[in-house]
């Protein structure tokens, strides 16, 4: 237990535990943000939340973070004990995000080594009216809670998931006397029983904040309410009698009795028997009159942190819940270390590749049965491993959707519009890197949906349209890639508009009447650099950067971004963004005495040209014609000036590669096959080469180049 | 490098110092010896099929795969702007760790690992007088019995200072213009 108490190891914990709790919690705000004032449940979830992370930040004295919390806890507990009706309910979603964003900011602060010592005050000083404000409009009252909110104590709640397999335990510890810090000790069972607690209680509940409670359990001991599914040898397993802990009493209570709190009275002799001389007396001067004669204590309050709403109505435990799942175990690890496993991984394939086309292999009278059914094993588990850590690293695209969320939800306040969102297949799973990369990108598409996409609410009346202006978020996987779509159902972008602003930019071709460019092709501008039809810059958009930072963004990680639009109905943004970067399917080929590898998914098809094929331009261009189409020619050989190359066409390989809508014919020497490889970077030492995006080792122990179609076209 | 001027400053910069005994492997480039100090060396390997890399610098010939890890390697008489030579089973790589970024260096012949105790550094203003282009990347002469090492800087021989220097002209140039 103690050596848990090292710090590095809870603060790594604090950090990821709140974050978690934030996360769940603007999740929770924001699923309600359009209704009418927070359901009881949330009311809970969220004071629940606020409590602990005021708790574990009391701990780890990042004060701030805890004033915060508390204040916010304040709210929630008024709101939950004297549910106020008319609250106002965006304010109140907006101070709940305005505490989540700085309990993150702060946070992130931690992380990064740096102090967390961000100004609250005035985010302190706004919860504070608005307290006010609810408390006042609340006229009955006013008092009452207020009062409760400051002085009833609060004890440590953990979620209850009540289900008909959980015991109920009354768990009474005394310590030795002496024994220093005994509130920390105390801290340190709970925050060991939490492990197993749905449902925990203790008293005294302020052990962590308050020095003198170490006096209190030293003399009456320490109290614990526990609902857990564990057996009472569980509970002694975390909460020995060891150098500290004098004496463990645990009890099994029914859930009424477990209900009722911390009514240890009739068990207090018990316990008391083998207490201490000094500390019966003193117990007995107390409150105990007599052991003899035990005396009903009356409920005090402040001892029960669930107290029943009304008389003789149990208070609902969670029973309409589904029982939960069997608990999913998780385990961190370092990104570093995945990545590394990842690499060795990739070298296993590739020598297991080596061995099993090994040229000792080849000679001619080998009988190797044997032999080939052990590799045959061998390729099935490495296969697994493969598929293993391929799905290890998938992460669901639920949080990033849940940070679009929130940026819907901010834009549309400030610029007054009246937004739905709505997200589809969020449990998407894609490789973490590919996360990384979509994030910024996707909020900026939002944010443009957003502020271009939907009309203002008079606009919108305006034009008669009836449904609510609505942004839709929605992820599916196919063909090996993620479309992540953008749909606003705003006014559609203006054919009109961007191409007058083209042809002001000169982007457009004079020689080409306006008619001849297709929607496509004119939507494809807003994604130029220093294009924006937005008359006035915002606060969130319409500088002109964004676009072709949204689209190289997308690019570099192998997707591209389709824009398709109805003028009066909305806009669709899609991107299409590849699983994987680590492991693609290549296609392998020569040119010269080097080798190639280009992503399959860019290769339409191959092709043998004859010479009479091929069109020579004066200017040197080359094109091939091929079913009456016309395609430009690379000669890679010529492109990368290699040596020995095969210079007639007739004895290369056309490969046709297609992207972004345009073709390009790469004449090659030969084709050698199709392969999985592994991605890895060039060394930084060697300047990025045109066209080439990063190498791969071939089955053989040789390297390959990787060919990127985009630096080719382009 | 830090570490010797460190050590040179200590015990005055100039003079042939006794006292210093660092190991360094030396190799033969051309003519001469070079040396590098061993602290560098990760490992010496024998001359592996290269995949070279389209359109950079000739002294840059390729990729190799060492043990799964792509490194590039750079051939050292291209680098000292010497004839080339063809690879044979003598030709070595060296592979050097310089702040982590690791190059092997194609060399003729590994000569052997030795003691400098005597060295002399290079006053800064031969840099640029040779025509050859090797001083530059050589901070100081060694001396072992009767012959005499030059003692490479892997930095400076790794990160180019022509090409750096040619840009922060050209850099300067854009400035002036934009002005």
């Amino acid at each position: 237990m103690a050596e848990e108490f090292s710090t590095e190891g809870m603060l790594d914990m604090y950090l990821f535990e709140n974050e978690q709790l934030l996360e769940q919690l603007q999740e929770t705000v924001l699923e309600q943000k359009d209704a009418d004032c927070f359901d009881e449940e949330s009311i809970n979830e969220i004071f629940r939340a606020m409590h602990t992370i005021k708790g574990s930040s009391a701990i780890m004295m990042f004060d701030n973070i805890t004033t915060v919390a508390h204040k916010l806890e304040d709210i929630f507990f008024y709101l939950r004990e004297s549910h106020p009706d008319n609250v106002p309910h965006l304010e109140l979603v907006d101070h709940v995000l305005e505490v989540e964003d700085f309990i993150t900011n702060e946070m992130d602060k931690i992380r990064n080594g740096s102090p967390a010592d961000g100004d609250a005050t005035g985010l302190l000083a706004g919860l504070d009216k608005f307290l006010k404000k609810i408390q006042t409009k609340d006229g009955k009252a006013v008092k009452a809670p207020q009062a409760a909110a400051s002085e009833e104590p609060k004890h440590f709640y953990i979620a209850p998931m009540a289900t008909s397999a959980s015991h109920f335990y009354r768990i009474f510890v005394t310590y030795y006397p002496g024994t220093e810090l005994v509130n920390i000790h105390a801290y340190k069972a709970v925050y060991a029983l939490k492990e197993l607690a749905e449902d925990l209680l203790y008293l005294p509940e302020d052990i962590v904040s308050n020095e003198e409670s170490a006096d209190v359990i030293l003399n009456d001991g320490f109290k614990i309410l526990l609902q857990a599914q564990c057996s009472e040898e569980d509970i002694r397993k975390i909460i020995g009698v060891g150098y500290d802990v004098k004496q463990v009493d645990i009890e099994e209570c029914s859930a009424n009795e477990f209900l009722q709190g911390f009514d240890f009275g009739e068990h207090g002799a018990q316990i008391d028997l083998e207490s201490s001389v000094e500390q019966i007396e003193q117990k007995a001067a107390e409150e105990h009159p007599a052991e003899a004669a035990p005396e009903k204590p009356a409920m005090a309050p402040g001892d029960f942190v669930i107290k029943p709403k009304a008389p003789g109505k149990p208070k609902k435990m969670g029973k309409d819940k589904p029982k939960p799942v069997e608990k999913a175990s998780f385990i961190s690890v370092n990104v570093s270390k995945m990545d590394m496993l990842m690499d060795l991984i990739g070298e296993l394939v590739i020598s297991e590749s080596v061995v099993l086309q090994n040229q000792d292999l080849k000679v001619p009278g080998l009988n190797l049965t044997n032999f080939n059914k052990a590799a045959a094993q061998m390729s099935k588990i490495s296969t697994d491993l493969q598929n293993v850590i391929m799905s290890m690293r998938m992460v669901p695209l639920t949080n990033t959707f849940q940070k679009m969320n929130r940026i819907v939800f901010d834009v549309s306040r400030k610029l007054g519009k009246d937004v739905d969102f709505e997200m589809i297949g969020e449990g998407t799973e894609v490789d973490k890197n590919i996360i990384e990369h979509i994030s910024d990108p996707l909020m900026h598409l939002v944010r443009n949906a957003v502020d271009h996409g939907i009309e203002t609410n008079e606009e919108r009346a305006a034009s008669g349209k009836r449904d609510k202006a609505k942004v839709t978020l929605s992820a599916k996987t196919e063909a090996g890639k993620v479309w992540i779509s953008v749909i606003d159902n705003g006014k559609g972008l203006d054919r009109e508009k961007i191409l007058k602003k083209a042809r002001k930019q000169g982007i457009l071709d004079d020689t080409r009447p306006d008619s001849s460019y297709s929607d496509k092709e004119i939507y494809q501008f807003i994604t130029l650099p220093g294009f924006s039809t937005n008359e006035q810059v915002t606060e969130y958009s319409g500088r002109g950067v964004g676009m072709d930072v949204v689209v190289s963004n997308i690019q570099a990680i192998g997707g591209n971004l389709d824009i398709e639009s109805i003028p009066g109905e909305g806009s669709t943004m899609n991107l299409k963004i590849p699983l994987t970067l680590a492991i693609i399917d290549g296609i392998v080929m020569e040119t010269g005495c080097s080798t190639f590898v280009i992503e399959t998914n860019v290769v339409k098809e191959f092709v043998s040209v004859t010479q009479d094929m091929m069109i020579h331009e004066p200017n040197g261009d080359e094109y091939v014609m091929l079913r009456g189409e016309c395609f430009p020619v690379l000669r890679l050989g010529e492109w990368y000036h290699l040596k020995g190359y095969k210079e007639n066409v007739e004895d290369g390989m056309m490969v046709i590669l297609e992207m972004e809508g345009r073709a390009i014919c790469v004449l090659v020497d030969r084709l050698i096959g199709k392969q999985e490889i592994v991605v890895k970077p060039i060394p930084s030492y060697v300047k990025k080469v045109k066209g080439l995006s990063g190498c791969t080792q071939l089955g053989d122990g040789s390297i390959a180049l990787i060919l990127d179609p985009s630096g080719l076209v382009g | 490098m830090d570490e010797i001027k460190e050590f040179t400053d200590l015990y005055g910069t100039d003079e042939v110092q006794e006292e210093e005994q660092e190991k360094y492997v030396t190799f033969k480039s051309g003519n001469e010896y070079f040396a590098i100090r061993i602290e560098y060396v990760s490992e010496i390997i024998q001359i592996q099929p290269i995949t070279m890399i389209p359109e950079s610098e000739d002294y840059i010939k390729g990729l190799i795969n060492l043990r799964g890890k792509i490194i590039p390697v750079i051939d050292v008489r291209l680098r000292f702007k010497q004839e080339p030579f063809e690879y044979n089973d003598r030709t070595c790589i060296i592979v050097i760790n310089v702040k982590s970024t690791i190059v092997g260096l194609v060399v003729e012949k590994i000569a052997e690992v030795v003691e400098i105790k005597e060295k002399k550094e290079l006053p800064q203003s031969s840099v640029g007088h040779s025509d050859k282009g090797q001083n530059k990347y050589v901070f100081a002469i060694g001396k072992v019995g009767d012959y005499v090492k030059l003692l490479l800087d892997p930095d400076r021989l790794l990160n180019d200072v022509d090409s750096s220097a040619a840009d922060l002209a050209v850099r300067e140039a854009e400035d002036v213009e934009e002005k």
